[in-house]
């Protein structure tokens, strides 16, 4: 129990022992980051490069038809497609259908950051990214390909954070810290994508010329700046009202341990 | 019997790349179906209850003294809990606004970025934070981290934009 405590609070000495730059390591820290950046998304055979590209999607169905009638004949029949979430579900079955849309995502996305990490590419990420992320967000730089991933999928963020802390990767208050970093803003880049196009587009249209395409890259760049602010504001709540969390946790995991052991 | 023994030679000795994949791909089958999908449910339930109880029209009266703060119609409050409840919805919600003209174009851009911040969240605090196992008595301090911050976008739009 002792042990395991001890582990979860020293997460910098474990990982010191076993590091070493490797070419393929490089070459797959590479790699993740374009896989997952979502530049290379295209039809094209490049589109083999980029996760959401291969990650596809779930066939159509027809959901309802409509008629054209001309002259009392039917001169055209129109089908509405969806996906086999189909339209107008709600509540916990909708949720049920909506979870295993997202199911594919996470499989892959999991499959393949196991290779890549199997490559050595965490480590690269971990040296890279230690002397940003450790002073900006309190959090180790091994956490570079997880953010990447949650930029695209909350889920697959989540997931792999989950991975980080089974391997004890991460210490108890980094995952805390990490959390908020991928819950304020989650999922940006897809989200952005998929709604904020719209929405600027709408806007744009209905104005006078105010709003440009620099609006798309400045609502981008306050968020990026808001999931560091909203980290440290965490930072600073834990420094302020919980000092103990640490002592806290660690008895709480040896609770836990004890438990499972009986 | 051959294959047999040569699989546990090879394991022992070297894995196979497509064989990392799937033992990578069944711990995300694992994350996906027994920590992701039970709280998706949850969180549809409790949108389904929102929407059913007229909850959310009176989370955003709430909001509208708020709003004019920060020199917004209430209106803004209305498409920030949309944006709060699922993406989609927001924008949804925004359209609609927007058509109304209750929110012009540039309430929307001042607006943007704070509803990414709180975008989806009541989805994410079972997505991300109970998927994560984040301690219960971060879930709300969390929560009310990602409203300032989207408040301090906001105020950084306006003295942008």
């Amino acid at each position: 129990m002792q042990s395991n405590g001890d582990v979860l609070m020293t997460t910098d000495s474990s990982s010191n022992s076993s590091s070493k730059w490797s070419l393929t390591g490089v070459i797959a820290f590479c790699f993740a980051c374009i896989f997952f950046s979502g530049l290379l998304q295209s039809k094209e055979w490049w589109g083999i490069f980029d996760f959401l590209t291969l990650a596809g999607n779930f066939g159509k169905v027809v959901h309802s038809v409509s008629t054209k009638v001309a002259d009392g004949h039917v001169v055209e029949v129109v089908a509405k497609t969806t996906s086999f979430r189909g339209s107008g579900g709600a509540g916990a079955t909708d949720g049920f259908l909506f979870a295993l849309t997202l199911a594919p995502m996470v499989i892959f996305a999991m499959g393949v950051f196991a290779i890549i990490e199997h490559l050595g590419a965490l480590e690269v990420a971990r040296r890279l990214m230690e002397p940003l992320f450790r002073p900006l967000l309190g959090i180790p730089g091994i956490c570079g390909l997880t953010a990447l991933g949650s930029f695209q999928t909350v889920d697959v963020g989540a997931a792999m954070t989950n991975d980080l802390m089974a391997r004890k990767l991460l210490n108890r208050r980094e995952k805390t810290l990490f959390t908020q970093f991928q819950f304020c803003a989650g999922g940006l880049l897809t989200n952005f994508l998929m709604t904020g196009a719209v929405l600027l587009a709408t806007a744009a249209a209905t104005h006078d010329g105010t709003i440009t395409t620099t609006s798309i890259g400045l609502v981008l760049v306050v968020n990026f700046v808001m999931k560091i602010l909203a980290t440290n504001l965490l930072r600073l709540y834990m420094a302020l009202f919980d000092k103990t969390f640490d002592e806290r946790t660690a008895s709480m995991e040896a609770q836990l341990t004890a438990a499972d052991a009986r | 019997m051959t294959t047999a023994t040569n699989n546990a030679t090879r394991a022992a000795d070297k894995k196979l790349i497509t064989e990392i994949f799937v033992d990578g791909a069944r711990k995300g089958w694992n994350a996906a179906i027994t920590s992701m999908m039970p709280n998706v449910v949850m969180a549809f339930v409790i949108i389904r209850i929102l929407e059913m109880s007229h909850g959310l029209d009176i989370i955003s009266k709430g909001f509208e003294p708020v709003m004019s703060l920060f020199g917004l119609p209430g209106a803004a409050g209305i498409m920030l809990i949309g944006y709060w409840l699922s993406m989609g919805g927001g924008l949804g919600v925004a359209l609609a606004l927007l058509t109304k003209g209750q929110l012009n174009a540039h309430d929307l851009v001042v607006m943007a970025p704070a509803c990414y911040i709180v975008g989806s969240n009541i989805q994410y605090l079972g997505r991300i934070l109970s998927v994560i196992g984040t301690e219960g008595r971060y879930h709300s301090v969390m929560q009310v981290i990602n409203f300032i911050t989207g408040f301090v976008s906001i105020a950084i739009m306006q003295a942008i934009v």
